[in-house]
């Protein structure tokens, strides 16, 4: 196969899990945006406008890179989704398409009373994350290191995977309807390159952290990486939900 | 093992079809036991091809005997008339037999070839009159080259029954127009054209013959195949569950009854697990291991 450009590309997970969403025309807030993968998904179903939210400013840079030559319709916004620069009932469209995993139970609840301050009546939410792993899974060892670590460092767990019963009532407590749910990865694949990605964040953690204390915690990631190579476990949700027309729920 | 129709031609084939090159590295016992083997498995529908090295010859003697129970595909790299009608009967005499069933102009690359082709003096006005003698049963063609000369092609030939083409998750998974196959499957199954689906169990490349010389390659694969039965069925799986009628063994004898085996329990495949094989091959293809996520 030809060489890679850092091309358009739209995964099929996120084409799967807006395939049935209204975009076209509507204004979206892809909520932790990441490299792009949505934006650019949405972009391409016509959009009329992206906010792209982001807390990484090397991600906010990568969206640019990869959505922001080609349109007026995205805006790039470096912040905190906990509190966002979004106006009241401004936004269509709300999708997290892994965002969940990486907010601790108290940045989720911020989280998700934001999107309904800034959600528009009859809404749309699309909300895409990892169910928890099964015990069997070797990738729990490393998540687990990922997390010891970042809890030294930082008093926060790096992942947490929330079922996707739990992430609707969370939602249904803030007058959000339940409208669909399906699977788009069974199983998820967390290939070699994932892995050392989550190795990647061993490393960062620990820099702050006394060497007795954060050696074994990175020797200990590598070996799993490399033991674990490649591995299949768990699955991937995708439950999408709708925000009452009126709104008497605020 | 299941069978599909191939397009309008009014053949069932076998949602796996022997990829026949496969004999080439075979000695002729070896040849006539895999045939044995492959025909064991319900397989129906055979693919060779002059360029093959020995392969038509190593069929031969197991195809006449077995000639009722298999379709028969081979192809042509001649564009011209003459070296069409000259590389057909060659065929035929290789072969030993009176009849191809599907005879594929093989690889086709760029455009003037299809000028070529379908030119007055061209590859196809050779195979029509084969047809018209009884040669040639049935029309296809092959390629590994860009989708938007395939939908040409579709246009551009009237009478084409069959296509064959790449179809892997690595394949799938790209939007780019250069490897959008998924275009070419679905317009040949609107005009109800056969489709074959090669290189479904491609990995990569093979690493710069600097590395790892050909000689040294462990498998007699065009590219890296995966060669784990489980990956042989996530990859047969796959590709039959896209819509082909038909799926292409690969060319190493070593992985044809892994797949063949695979093709006898194919049972579907749910979208959920498609996208799984399509996400694992964009993360492989990556260079730089940035996601955390998919
Ligand atoms: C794994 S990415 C999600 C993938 C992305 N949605 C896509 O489609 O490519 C998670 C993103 O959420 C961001 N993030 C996590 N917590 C955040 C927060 N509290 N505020 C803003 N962004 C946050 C991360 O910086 C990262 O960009």
């Amino acid at each position: 196969m030809a060489e890679e450009t850092p091309s358009q590309t739209v995964p099929e997970t996120v084409k799967a899990a807006i395939a049935d969403r209204p975009v076209e025309g509507r204004v979206c807030l892809e909520a932790g945006a990441g490299v792009g993968n949505t934006t650019a998904g949405l972009l391409a179903a016509g959009a009329a406008r992206v906010y792209a939210v982001t807390d990484d400013p090397a991600h906010a840079a990568a969206v640019r890179d990869r959505c922001g030559d080609a349109t007026d319709r995205l805006v790039v916004v470096e912040g905190d989704l906990r509190q966002t620069p979004l106006r009241p009932d401004s936004v269509d469209l709300v999708t997290a398409h892994g965002l969940c995993n990486l907010l601790d139970p108290a940045a989720l609840a911020a989280v998700a009373a934001e999107f309904s301050r800034v959600a528009a009546a009859g809404c749309h939410l699309v909300v895409d994350d990892y169910e928890p792993l099964p015990e069997s899974a070797a990738v729990r060892d490393l998540f687990a290191v990922e997390n010891a670590a970042t809890e030294l460092a930082t008093g926060r767990s790096a992942l947490t995977f929330y079922p996707a019963s739990l992430l609707r009532r969370v939602f249904a407590g803030h007058g959000w309807t339940f409208d669909r749910e399906r699977t788009l990865l069974d199983p998820v694949p967390w290939t070699a390159s994932h892995l050392s990605a989550h190795a990647g964040v061993v490393t960062d953690a620990i820099a702050g952290l006394p060497p007795e204390l954060g050696d074994p915690l990175e020797r200990r990631a590598e070996r799993l990486v490399e033991a674990i190579g490649e591995e299949f476990a768990g699955t991937m949700y995708s439950v999408a939900m709708t925000r009452p027309d009126g709104d008497e729920t605020r | 093992m299941e069978t599909r129709p191939l397009g309008a031609t009014g053949q069932e084939s076998t949602v796996a079809t022997f990829g026949a090159i496969a004999l080439n590295w075979l000695e002729q016992e070896g040849a006539n036991q895999m045939v044995e083997h492959v025909l064991d498995h319900g397989v129906n529908h055979f693919d060779v091809a002059p360029t093959y090295g020995d392969a038509e010859l190593k069929l031969g003697p197991k195809l006449r005997q077995h000639r009722e129970d298999i379709f028969l595909g081979c192809k042509t790299q001649e564009r011209g008339y003459d070296g069409a009608a000259h590389k057909l009967e060659r065929s035929l005499d290789r072969l030993g037999v009176d009849t191809i069933d599907l005879y594929q102009i093989h690889g086709l690359e760029y455009e003037s070839e299809l000028d070529e082709i379908t030119g007055d003096d061209g590859a196809l006005a050779a195979i029509r009159e084969a047809k018209a003698e009884g040669k040639v049963d049935h029309l296809g063609l092959t390629s590994h080259g860009n989708p938007d000369l395939i939908l040409d092609a579709i246009d551009r030939i009237d009478d084409l029954e069959t296509l064959m083409f790449p179809l892997n998750p690595v394949v799938a998974g790209k939007d780019d127009d250069e490897y959008d196959y998924e275009a070419v499957l679905e317009r040949a199954s609107e005009e109800n054209i056969g489709t074959l689906g090669i290189k479904a169990f491609a990995k990569g490349s093979w690493p710069p013959t600097s590395e790892l010389p050909e000689e040294d390659r462990p498998y007699a694969n065009w590219y890296e195949p995966v060669d784990t039965p489980e990956e042989i069925r996530d990859r047969f799986d796959f590709a039959a569950s896209q819509g082909l009628s038909t799926v292409v063994t690969p060319g190493d004898p070593k992985l044809v009854s892994m797949v063949l085996d695979a093709a006898s329990r194919y049972d579907g495949m749910d979208e959920a697990t498609q996208r799984a094989l399509i996400e694992q091959s964009r993360h492989d293809d990556s260079p730089v291991p940035e996601q955390l996520h998919h």
